[in-house]
């Protein structure tokens, strides 16, 4: 497998650019589509910000300077992405995020990329009710297994925090769950 | 005796048994738990195989777009398009043959159009290009702020001072 360091030096090549672009699509291109479909939680619209992100890599890599891993980077990219769409979104129908979040989870059940039972259902509310920095640390351990140095990373955040947040949304989604 | 001939030439990540401890409690925990792994989401199929064609053809439509030389052409581009919606708004209700120009547009009608208009920008990516430096925040206000004003704000407004410490919930 190619060297982070050696595809970013490619993708900053104009001769070797496509060739190197499409090796980090298919590198990424799974796991930056969970990351996101967790927080926009429908198919389509995971569709447009994962593409939107993948565009934004292209575009600004000149700007990478490598401070970062490509990795963390992307997903930095990815999840800004997401979260301005949401924002943008509930904007334009006039809803607070809160609203709009509670709305995309009601519609799950209608969702024909959904396949969750009553559990799953209740688990996607159980996490919309979280902060955002909560919702996003529990859903990159709990679900995307990614170590906490490298979600500080991402979030920017220490470790110490990290680990509290997590804590607390895990303990928060039991009791949501628990509750009848 | 060197550390690699100790272990017969065999080599751990770095960091691995640092990490250990907190993995292994991870595991524990997760077992013990009654979240569910399985989060119930589908993708379509074919969808993946499909994705590479879809984000290089959209990269070229992008790209075929003419690049402006003055990042600030984009507000003036954005500009005229408010004024020639609102022309042609007022323009269809009225039905008279006035020449209207941008001075005519009400401060209002302009603000409400980036208000309920998404233009394709985020807070951040606007911040990117505008010379923050040249601002004051006396610019954007039609009344000077003295000191004792925001004295009096704060008193007024905030009730007990813990309320400043507003990340704490967060984590």
């Amino acid at each position: 497998m190619i060297s982070e360091a050696s595809l970013v030096d490619q993708l900053k090549d104009k001769d070797t650019q496509s060739h190197a672009f499409e090796v980090l699509i298919n590198t990424y291109k799974v796991r930056l589509y969970w990351h996101i479909r967790r927080i926009v939680l429908n198919h389509d619209d995971t569709d447009d910000v994962l593409q939107n992100t993948f565009i934004k890599v292209f575009k600004n890599i000149d700007g990478f300077k490598g401070d970062s891993k490509l990795f963390s980077w992307m997903y930095r990219i990815a999840t800004n992405e997401a979260l301005s769409f949401l924002k943008a979104k509930s904007k334009k129908m006039g809803i607070s995020n809160v609203e709009l979040q509670t709305q995309i989870v009601d519609n799950l059940q209608a969702d024909v990329y959904f396949e969750g039972e009553e559990i799953q259902l209740k688990l996607q509310k159980a996490i919309a009710a979280l902060p955002d920095k909560q919702k996003l640390v529990f859903n990159m351990k709990y679900f995307e297994e990614l170590k906490y140095e490298e979600i500080s990373e991402i979030l920017d955040t220490s470790v110490g925090a990290l680990k509290a947040s997590y804590h607390l949304a895990s303990k928060k989604i039991e009791a949501f769950l628990k509750n009848d | 005796m060197k550390e690699k001939d100790k272990h017969s030439g065999f080599k751990t990540p770095e960091g691995y048994f640092e990490g250990l401890s907190d993995s292994l409690l991870d595991k524990l925990k997760e077992e013990s738990t009654i979240i569910p792994k399985n989060e119930g989401f589908e993708v379509p199929e074919g969808y993946f195989e499909g994705l590479n064609q879809n984000i290089l053809s959209n990269l070229k439509e992008e790209e075929s777009k003419v690049i402006p030389l003055n990042p600030y052409r984009k507000y003036y581009f954005t500009a005229i398009a408010v004024a020639a919606s609102l022309l042609l708004i007022i323009g269809l209700q009225w039905k008279k043959e006035e020449l209207y120009t941008f001075d005519d547009l009400a401060a209002s009608d302009i603000e409400s159009y980036f208000e309920f208009n998404d233009y394709g920008m985020s807070s951040y990516e606007i911040a990117e290009i505008m010379p923050i430096d040249d601002i004051h925040i006396q610019d954007m206000m039609q009344n000077e702020i003295k000191d004792e004003n925001i004295a009096d704000y704060l008193n007024d407004n905030i009730d007990i001072f813990e309320d400043l410490n507003l990340e704490n919930d967060e984590y």
